[in-house]
């Protein structure tokens, strides 16, 4: 536990790295800062000039300069002139240094914020899919966009409260020392019983702001799933019944924030206690001093006002540790993301592939084993397999067998635990992850489109190809034809979901993305699963010239293409069983042959 | 959408219980506040003033130890205390009613919002993105809280305490107190300068908040594709000069703002110091005391205080409304996939739904402007029969078969089920009469258990194993660590996709449905498994009016009819063997899929 803080408050201080990104707006915040602890200093001296010179019969101490050098006897009117004139300008210099101070912090504070996020988001995208795999999409945006905002509570908490305060408390305390020092020593007793305060507060602040989260990334996951599964939700008829549930959650959320508002009204009460008590105490006092002459009455105003912003002091202070315990949840999801120990990710020193020119297409596996989860068995055991330059090699076999799981190693979005992958003779864990990605492209089970127009859909993999490069990938995929039919043809806005385009139209604009891609290695996850005889057809001249030259992976159920491969892979329950040629394999009498006749028994019946 | 604030107030309604605690105990807390400088002015002079009692605070006098200067002192400094103590207490209270009353009242909308958005049908969700339904019913609907507590209340309290400081200023100058008020009009012009160009900036960021939010969320679920792809630093542009646009509006808000903060805080410091002014000379003549002064000062800070609320109430009130457009613009979406007034439970029309689905001249298309994508339809599906959808990709046989459970109503012409017209049955009662099986699986983060059980909660353990074998999923089920009560991962990245649908089929053989709709259920699954679920799939048919849309042979073959589609259009009906006698689409269709596939074994 103890080892456990330490490792996080030296974690929290990398995270400084975005504050001090802005050292020259931090400075400028600083330098206001010490500005307005001198304006409190002089802030309740009009007051005093008021009550003591002006209307009380205390005789004015000589100001020599103003006497001398304009002459003027300081009558009382006069002097009530000149306590509401310094009090207007100390005023009006208050709140200029305040909106400066304010100003600045919002600057630097909502930008460093965004600084954190671009960082996020930078790291997200770059995870493996296991990562993405274990957390769901709805966390991850959370993390994106509400998490982040730690930064500028750590910030405050770290670099500007502690000097702001501290400035304050040692600027007024020595001022007062100076008009009394025993009613300085006497404010300044608020001090141990205020920290205490904290410290018993501060640790379940943090716990009931935990829980508070906690039960609000609940909800805001069930909504997200439910909007996202909306046809099966109608389909089953469980809307009320979700309904139901969104009003349990969201009663249960009422109490913990009601929880979460007591707690922290109970301590802003306490502090409040303390401080009231503490001045109760010095009005006291100090009042039992004017009655035995000891101080002037505005004295004690003066007095009263320091006492406040001591308080004040003494509350930010205490109060950091506070905002620190409440930070520290968001702190640690923000961090979980940053220092998230990914495997996948460029090696220190990782090289380029060698150029297009240089690229060859030559993948090996060698001996590859791989799970998602320590915990389960697993996907993939002791996979050998070589495919070189320009051949097809088909992989078969049952469903779960692993071979979307296989496919998936040789762009590297997932690292093998044991065994390597090697492109062109180079592991792929030494080379620049975009270089690699680079030479393959894919088209998958789901086609993924995003919501953009078709043509840069199409073009996702090359941006700033020619329309006529689009076009022409898009009539290569044969889906110029449904593009042509839509009014804004290609520059329709593919919704979310792609509803206006079928499951088969889908699938051809990500053929056509691969086609424009024009990269030496092909993998192909079922492209034709979710299109019919007729139109995969049509897509088999497609497919052919995207395979033309390139070393295809390819994943498909029906035979027209597994038939003409160099090599067909039968994996069963994450072993590769069998390995040879349609005719070997159909000589063989293995799982392919009996996977064969499964699927054509209807036709020989026939 | 002008008096939308209007529109939300019978959801606050419900809570007036809360609603009228939190304001009783606001007023006495403004009185509490009024109250407070007072002790101090009493100390001021009658203890160090050493002014004779004057007036209504003669009574001083009379408590133990009035006389005495230091005594009395100790009396009203044991003053302040109690009276900051009962004002905190009272705060206390009040914050912890209101926190709960207003999120009540945020869920409590949230509810309704999220009840309203699973009914709507799917040519809405279609044109919506996940991300920003999300953020309607997790944030917007926080709009009626905001609505009341953070423009009602504070509007009241703040009008309240203006009137009660008003008026105890009054009992101790006339003068003072109407001088002090002439900042009212000058804070009035600050308002409304800044009011404008504050809130239209605040809506700004908030939109470039939300393009980032929804950036963020295309980018993480389409992550295979962008890895692949390599994109990843063109989403890091976007998003960085998304950040950028946020933070200059932002920056733009905060700048208003601090404009019009510095112009009231000028404001009232110009009133302070001419009340100073004026006062002081008052005080010199001798008709005003020190200690009145001094309260005067301090209530003048507590009178603009309430004015500066009411100044930022506009823009607390702009957000309020922005987000009560978009909880509005939900809750006033015009659907046509809606119950009509009175509609009756299909299950009371016959003694029992028996599955007789007709389509007559059906028309439908997703959008105006789009093209229709079905186009005058008509079918019969009688009780158990086995109708097969064929044709080409895009040829609306998804469509099709979605009007059946009524996701989408049709443009022209009517679905009958048991002979009633779909709109005219409550929606609940037809949907609980069809399972499905598409081509998506759909599943949702619970137990496979859960999963399994969705159609029917409730159902027994036996029950879901039982589903579960028929569907083939037991074996795979069996093998994960933690079996039915594996929790499934949105990305579902430990089952594969043949996995996931042996798990949709299971649970639609869980619901008990006279009518069954299959699209495409194996097109993600091998031949082997196909093998394994063929028996499943002829138990989940057996005595079910079933629409299969299928591009393998076996399931279509044994169709009692098969429909071929082409381009939303019905071109041929009949039995595999009838299709096949004529030169017809469907031979080409045919020979197409099996003719070149495997030339070899077509023998």
């Amino acid at each position: 536990m103890k080892q456990g803080s330490k490792v996080t408050t030296h974690r929290y201080l990398s995270l400084l790295r975005y504050p001090l990104q802005q050292w020259r707006t931090l400075v400028v915040i600083l330098a206001l800062t010490a500005g307005t602890s001198a304006t409190a200093i002089l802030q309740p001296w009009p007051i005093k000039i008021l009550v003591d010179y002006a209307l009380g019969q205390a005789s004015v101490p000589p100001v020599r300069w103003l006497l001398d050098d304009f002459n003027l006897s300081l009558t009382p009117p006069l002097l009530v002139v000149i306590a509401a004139v310094s009090s207007l300008g100390l005023y009006t210099l208050g709140a200029t240094l305040d909106t400066g101070l304010n100003w600045a912090w919002s600057a630097a504070g909502q930008g460093m914020v965004y600084e954190l996020a671009e960082s996020l988001f930078y790291r997200l995208q770059r995870l493996s899919l296991l990562f993405h795999s274990q957390r769901t999409v709805g966390d991850s945006l959370s993390r994106l966009t509400g998490d982040a905002y730690c930064v500028y509570t750590l910030s405050s908490a770290l670099l500007i409260s502690p000097v702001q305060h501290l400035l304050t408390l040692a600027t007024i305390s020595i001022v007062a020392w100076n008009l009394d020092p025993s009613l300085t020593l006497l404010s300044l007793v608020v001090a141990p019983v205020m920290g205490g305060s904290a410290l018993v507060f501060g640790a379940r602040l943090k716990r009931r702001a935990r829980l508070n989260r906690e039960v609000q990334s609940r909800l805001t996951s069930f909504v997200h799933q439910t909007v996202t599964a909306i046809p099966m939700i109608q389909a089953f008829g469980r809307e009320s019944f979700n309904t139901r549930q969104f009003e349990h959650l969201g009663a249960d959320a009422v109490v913990l924030l009601q929880r979460e508002t007591l707690l922290r009204s109970t301590y802003s009460l306490a502090n409040g206690s303390i401080t009231t008590v503490g001045s109760a105490i010095v009005l006291y006092m100090g009042g039992q001093q004017v009655l035995a002459g000891a101080i002037s009455v505005g004295s004690l105003l003066v007095f009263l006002a320091y006492l406040q912003s001591i308080q004040g002091a003494f509350q930010g202070l205490f109060s950091i540790y506070g905002n620190l315990k409440s930070a520290e949840a968001h702190i640690d999801r923000v961090l979980e993301v940053l220092d998230a120990k990914d495997g996948v990710q460029d090696a220190p020193g990782a090289r380029l592939l060698p150029a297009i020119a240089g690229a060859r297409g030559h993948v090996c596996l060698e001996e590859v084993t791989f799970g998602y989860d320590p915990d389960y068995p697993p996907v993939l055991q002791d996979i050998t397999l070589e495919a070189r330059p320009g051949e097809i090699i088909a992989l078969v076999g049952p469903t779960g067998a692993g071979k979307s799981t296989l496919v998936s190693l040789i762009p590297r979005f997932f690292d093998p635990w044991q065994g390597r992958v090697l492109f062109d003779g180079v592991d792929v864990r030494d080379v620049q992850l975009k270089s690699l990605r680079s030479q393959i492209a894919l088209v998958l089970q789901e086609p993924f489109l995003l919501p953009l127009t078709i043509a840069e859909n199409i073009a996702y993999g090359r941006p700033g190809a020619s329309q006529e490069e689009i076009v022409a990938a898009a009539r290569a995929a044969n889906a110029d034809e449904f593009i042509q039919r839509l009014p804004q043809g290609y520059d329709t806005l593919i919704s979310e979901r792609g509803a206006i385009l079928s499951g088969g139209q889908k699938q051809r604009l990500a053929i056509g993305r691969a086609l424009l891609k024009d990269a030496p290695v092909l993998i192909l996850d079922e492209p034709t699963s979710a299109l019919d005889a007729r139109t995969e057809a049509m897509l088999l001249d497609a497919l052919e010239r995207l395979m033309a030259e390139r070393t295809t992976f390819i994943i498909a159920h029906r035979l027209s293409t597994i038939q003409r491969a160099d090599r067909i892979v039968v994996l069963e329950q994450g072993k590769v069983v069998e390995m040879g040629t349609h005719q070997e394999l159909l000589a063989a009498c293995g799982l392919y042959k009996h996977l064969h006749s499964l699927q054509f028994r209807e036709e020989i019946v026939r | 959408m002008k008096l939308w604030w209007l529109r939300l107030t019978p959801y606050t309604l419900a809570h007036w219980r809360g609603l009228t605690f939190v304001m009783l105990l606001m007023l006495v807390n403004v009185g509490l506040n009024v109250l407070k400088p007072w002790p101090l002015k009493l100390i001021i002079d009658y203890v160090l003033g050493k002014q004779s009692f004057s007036g209504g605070d003669v009574w001083l006098k009379t408590l133990p130890g009035g006389e005495s200067s230091s005594q009395l002192l100790g009396w009203l400094v044991g003053a302040t205390i109690i009276l900051f103590l009962a004002s905190e207490g009272v705060r206390l209270i009040q914050e912890y009613v209101g926190a709960g009353v207003g999120s009540q009242m945020g869920y409590n909308l949230g509810a309704v919002l999220f009840d309203r958005l699973q009914r709507l049908s799917l040519r809405f969700h279609n044109q919506q993105h996940a991300g920003d339904l999300v953020r309607r019913v997790m944030t917007d609907s926080n709009c009626i809280r905001d609505l009341v507590m953070g423009v009602f209340l504070p509007v009241l309290t703040s009008l309240v305490s203006l009137v009660a400081m008003f008026a105890v200023l009054w009992q101790l100058n006339h003068l003072l107190s109407l001088l002090s008020l002439l900042v009212a009009p000058l804070i009035v012009i600050l308002i409304w300068v800044f009011n404008q160009p504050m809130t239209e900036r605040t809506y700004q960021h908030q939109r470039f908040e939300g393009e980032i939010m929804a950036l963020s969320e295309q980018t993480l679920t389409a992550l295979p594709v962008i890895q692949a792809f390599g994109r990843e630093a063109h989403e890091d542009e976007r998003f960085r000069y998304l950040s950028r646009k946020a933070l200059q509006a932002y920056m733009g808000a905060i700048l208003a703002q601090m404009q019009f903060k510095f112009g009231v805080s000028g404001v009232s410091a110009v009133g302070t110091a001419v009340i100073m002014l004026i006062g002081g000379f008052q005080v010199l003549n001798g008709s005003l005391s020190i200690g009145s002064l001094l309260v005067f000062l301090s209530y003048l800070a507590s009178l603009y205080k309430p004015m500066e609320t009411l100044a930022y109430i506009s823009s607390g009130f702009a957000a309020a409304a922005a987000s009560a457009r978009r909880v509005l613009e939900v809750l006033d979406t015009k659907d046509e996939v809606r119950e009509v007034p009175g509609a009756k439970p299909l299950i009371l029309q016959s003694d029992r739904a028996r599955g007789h689905v007709c389509l007559e001249g059906v028309t439908f298309g997703y959008g105006p402007g789009y093209p229709p994508v079905l186009q005058d339809i008509t079918l019969e599906a009688r009780p158990g029969e086995i109708i097969a959808l064929v044709g080409p990709t895009g040829a609306g046989k998804s469509t099709l078969v979605s009007l059946i459970p009524r996701f989408f109503d049709p443009w022209q012409g009517r679905v009958l089920f048991d002979g009633v017209d779909i709109r005219d049955v409550q929606l609940k009662s037809l949907r609980s009469q069809i399972a499905l099986v598409l081509q998506e699986p759909f599943l949702l983060p619970l137990t496979i258990a859960e999963n399994i059980a969705y159609g029917r909660p409730g159902a027994s353990q036996e029950e879901i194993v039982a589903a579960a074998r028929a569907a083939n999923a037991e074996a795979f089920i069996q093998r994960l660590p933690q079996g039915y009560d594996t929790v499934i991962g949105e990305w579902g990245a430990t089952l594969s996709g043949g996995e996931k649908q042996r798990l949709a089929i299971g649970r639609a053989l869980l619901k008990v449905a006279p009518v069954l709709i299959l699209d495409e259920p194996t097109s993600a699954l091998d031949a082997r498994t196909e093998a394994m679920l063929l028996d499943a799939l002829e138990r989940l048919m057996a005595g079910r009016t079933t629409f299969i849309i299928a591009h393998r042979l076996s399931t279509i073959q044994q169709a009692d009819r098969i429909v071929v589609l082409d381009r939303g259009r019905v071109v041929e009906i009949g039995t595999h063997e009838e299709l096949l006698a004529g030169s017809s689409h469907y031979k080409r269709l045919y020979k197409l899929h099996f003719g070149s596939a495997s030339p070899s074994v077509e023998i």
